[in-house]
């Protein structure tokens, strides 16, 4: 168990850039789970990205067992920041990986959940990471984000688009374990799913202090750190009004167009700080000629 | 005066610096403000080599390091293909932060190589636009398709330019161009995020003080703003093109007015070694095109009242015998006769009349020193000197990189204590980068000559004979055009 202090958050582009440039794959055997021509390639690459990053933690956070299991077990405290590139290094792999590297990597998340098991302090309840309820609320939480974010600042979707990205999604779910029947194929299934699971949801001390450091989080680098503030700004104002109210954080007023426009502007500054960390633009250039390609043929 | 003006003499520089260590995010919470830029030895060799001009070839090869065959079809696969492209691709500061990249790397030497790497990335990152995509934009300006525009159309760009490509091009009179199309859509997206006024102060604020973030932002608008309307940068070359017509060795290609529009500049092409190759040369030759770029340089100065100021090293294409075709007109600073009379005063008396208090008085008339500070005049001349260092005795000098670092260095000193007393009026800014580009450039040739004897031929005060067989043969170009008077007011 770990109740320790959070460790800093400095090096969080780089070591973010790294796990992004070696996960991204140079020659996969096949097109994965996705393939160049999904929309869920589309949605990754979408500007707005690290909101929807910090938006799924943010609602991840809030289901008192899937916190217990973070902040119980992983090494979150010790290293945040190594905890948060090696969960983006899972994500492209599934993305952009082959089906075997995204098996391998899926097969090693279970192989470690086997161990992820307790009682959360708050509710008394015992939990268990590999149980489905819990991964289902894990990835609802991202698509649902990825969704948001997108709707709010970068390119949002039509309406047929956001329903084939809920359903292609589902597939990284049952990589983890989740059988296909319960996972939302729809964004409809996936609001119905999301407000079901509304009544288990609340605010526990341990969530609390996790994400009142990923908000505010020590020892970023000054000027990241100023760019941190929209981010943040931006994944609440993307929050349903009951996270917000969860949190107790103050209503956000909607974004203006002109606060949207300085917010992809602070996002636009954060991808060339990513962008010219050693690969990334490489990486960005595989999945972009495979999109390419994908789109002529 | 004072502090205060001192960042304004830093101008775009202190702001680019700003920029990049946020693009590093590498500026640490409690670390000292005042050296607002760091130099680094040898860092003009660096600078002058990473400056080699964009090109697509270069960024390629290291996708799929063991597949160059590929490289071609890479290219068009990441074309960018429509102005949303342009967008996605400049948009969001991007384009901005490139723009502020370039300007740092010609007015500081205080770009780390972390910054510098960041900033090639960015300029990497951006792809050529798709054939489709500029034949787009030629139609849109030039009323029809690039075939029908053109005799002979290659839709396969020679070259990047920062915010648009370089195509190959003959005209229907025969005429062998260079097209430069600027992308889609561009001129608005940087417009609109120069609009973000808090992001660029945020940016800003780290190096300069509060109080000159106005200044500073409204140098870098117009700065951006002009290079983004290709009309002036075909006025700016077409009045060089004219001036130097019939130079022994200085060839600026003229403009095909017709042909050219806000996006669209087309130019007669020049082709030629580029300035890495010169490194296989002989010194001799070096020398030579060291010469004639440095007569360029003080030439337009001193006599069109023009000043290209941007020398970085993609701007020249070299020809032998000290030929050299000079490329890209689009920071051009035009003075008037009242703003250069000073600068000409203060090197007649410092290098010519030998009278400090009449040196020091120019300086104090030119806004350079405030009148009646506190320093001994001998002080003030120490301190000038090294600026003026190439020209003050005859005699071959060799320009190294180690002078161009001392000349910078001195520019960028703080801690002197003239520092509180002097200040560069805004509209001589540009005129740091004849110490932080020519010198630079000279001493990455290790360029050998009788500077002073050269100076001479062009200072307006001296107008002295012939010092070398070039200036030799550009005393018959200047007899066979005089009367010409300044081409550079009359534009």
């Amino acid at each position: 168990m770990n109740a320790g202090p959070y460790a800093d958050a400095a090096g969080l582009v780089e070591r973010s850039a790294a796990a992004y440039a070696a996960a991204v794959p140079v020659a996969p055997e096949d097109d994965g789970y996705f393939g160049p021509a999904s929309v869920t390639w589309r949605v990754s690459a979408d500007l707005s990205a690290p909101v929807a990053g910090l938006r799924a933690l943010l609602m991840q956070a809030l289901h008192p067992l899937a916190m217990a299991g973070v902040d119980q077990h992983s090494d979150w405290r010790t290293d945040p920041v190594g905890r948060l590139a090696a969960t983006s290094a899972y994500e492209v792999t599934v993305t952009f990986g082959d089906r075997a590297s995204a098996r391998r990597v899926a097969e090693r998340v279970r192989a470690i959940h086997e161990h992820v098991r307790g009682v959360d302090t708050v509710t008394g309840l015992p939990y268990e990471a590999g149980d489905p309820a819990l991964l289902l609320w894990v990835h609802a939480a991202l698509v649902d984000s990825a969704l948001a974010a997108s709707a709010l600042l970068g390119t949002p979707l039509a309406e047929a688009d956001a329903d084939a990205y809920v359903n292609e999604m589902a597939v990284a779910a049952e990589l983890l374990g989740t059988p296909r029947e319960i996972i939302p194929d729809s964004t409809a299934a996936l609001a119905r799913y999301i407000e079901g699971v509304r009544p288990d949801l609340r605010l526990t001390p341990a969530a609390a202090e996790s994400m009142g450091y990923l908000l505010d989080p020590p020892g970023l680098d000054e000027d990241i750190a100023e760019l941190w503030q929209d981010i943040r700004d931006a994944a609440v104002a993307a929050l349903p009004g009951w996270a917000v109210r969860l949190y107790g954080y103050a209503e956000p007023a909607p974004l203006t167009e002109q606060r949207r426009t300085e917010i992809r502007q602070a996002l636009g500054v954060l991808d060339a700080v990513f962008l010219g960390e050693p690969g990334v633009l490489e990486a960005r250039q595989r999945i972009a000629v495979r999109m390419r390609t994908a789109a002529r043929s | 005066m004072k502090a205060r003006n001192l960042a304004v003499l830093a101008g775009i520089g202190g702001a680019s610096i700003a920029a990049l260590a946020l693009l590093r995010g590498r500026a640490r919470p409690g670390r000292p403000r005042s050296g607002r830029l760091r130099l680094e030895r040898g860092m003009a060799a660096v600078r002058l080599a990473a400056r080699g001009g964009a090109r697509y070839a270069t960024s390629a090869p290291r996708l799929f390091a063991s597949a160059g065959e590929h490289r071609q079809a890479l290219r068009n696969d990441l074309a960018l293909q429509t102005a949303e492209d342009v967008a996605a691709t400049l948009g969001t500061m991007k384009g901005v932060l490139m723009k502020l990249g370039q300007m740092a790397s010609y007015v500081d030497d205080g770009l780390s190589p972390a910054a510098r790497r960041t900033l090639s990335r960015l300029q990497d990152s951006v792809p050529p636009m798709s054939p489709e995509l500029a034949a787009q934009v030629i139609a849109e300006e030039l009323g029809g398709p690039p075939e029908r525009v053109f005799a002979t159309w290659d839709p396969d760009p020679i070259a990047a330019a920062s915010i648009g490509q370089v195509h190959r091009a003959i005209t229907h009179d025969g005429r062998a161009v260079a097209v430069k199309v600027q992308y889609p859509g561009i001129a608005e997206t940087i417009a609109a995020d120069l609009g973000n006024v808090a992001l660029l102060r945020r940016m800003l604020k780290i190096t300069a003080p509060m109080q000159d973030v106005d200044a500073l932002l409204a140098e870098l608008r117009e700065r951006v703003t002009e290079e983004l309307d290709y009309r002036r940068e075909a006025k700016n070359q077409e009045m060089f093109a004219r001036y130097y017509a019939g130079h022994p060795t200085i060839h600026v290609p003229g403009i095909v007015p017709e042909l050219s529009t806000r996006r669209v500049v087309t130019s007669e092409l020049a082709d030629g070694a580029r300035f890495a190759e010169l490194a296989g040369w002989s010194q001799a030759e070096k020398d030579l095109a060291a010469e004639t770029i440095y007569r360029f340089v003080f030439r337009s100065l001193y006599e069109a009242h023009a000043f290209n100021g941007d020398p970085h090293p993609g701007n020249y294409l070299f020809h032998g015998g000290g030929r050299v075709t000079f490329l890209d007109f689009g920071l051009v600073k035009y003075f008037t006769e009242e703003e250069l009379k000073p600068l000409v005063a203060m090197v007649r008396y410092l290098c010519v009349e030998g009278d400090p208090e009449a040196f020091r008085r120019a300086m104090e008339e030119a806004g350079f020193l405030m009148p009646g500070a506190p320093l001994p005049t001998d002080m003030i001349v120490d301190h000038m000197a090294v600026f003026y260092d190439t020209v003050r005795e005859r005699g071959p000098r060799t320009m190294t990189g180690s002078y161009a670092t001392a000349v910078t260095r001195r520019f960028f000193d703080f801690r002197s204590p003239l520092a509180a007393y002097v200040q560069i009026p805004r509209s001589y800014v540009i005129l740091q980068r004849i110490n932080l580009g020519l010198f630079a450039l000279l001493g990455e040739l290790s360029a050998t000559a009788d500077w002073r004897g050269i100076a001479e031929e062009i200072w307006p005060f001296v107008q002295g004979p012939p010092t070398t067989p070039m200036g030799q043969a550009e005393a018959g170009w200047r007899a066979a055009r005089s009367g010409a008077g300044h081409p550079g007011r009359s534009v």
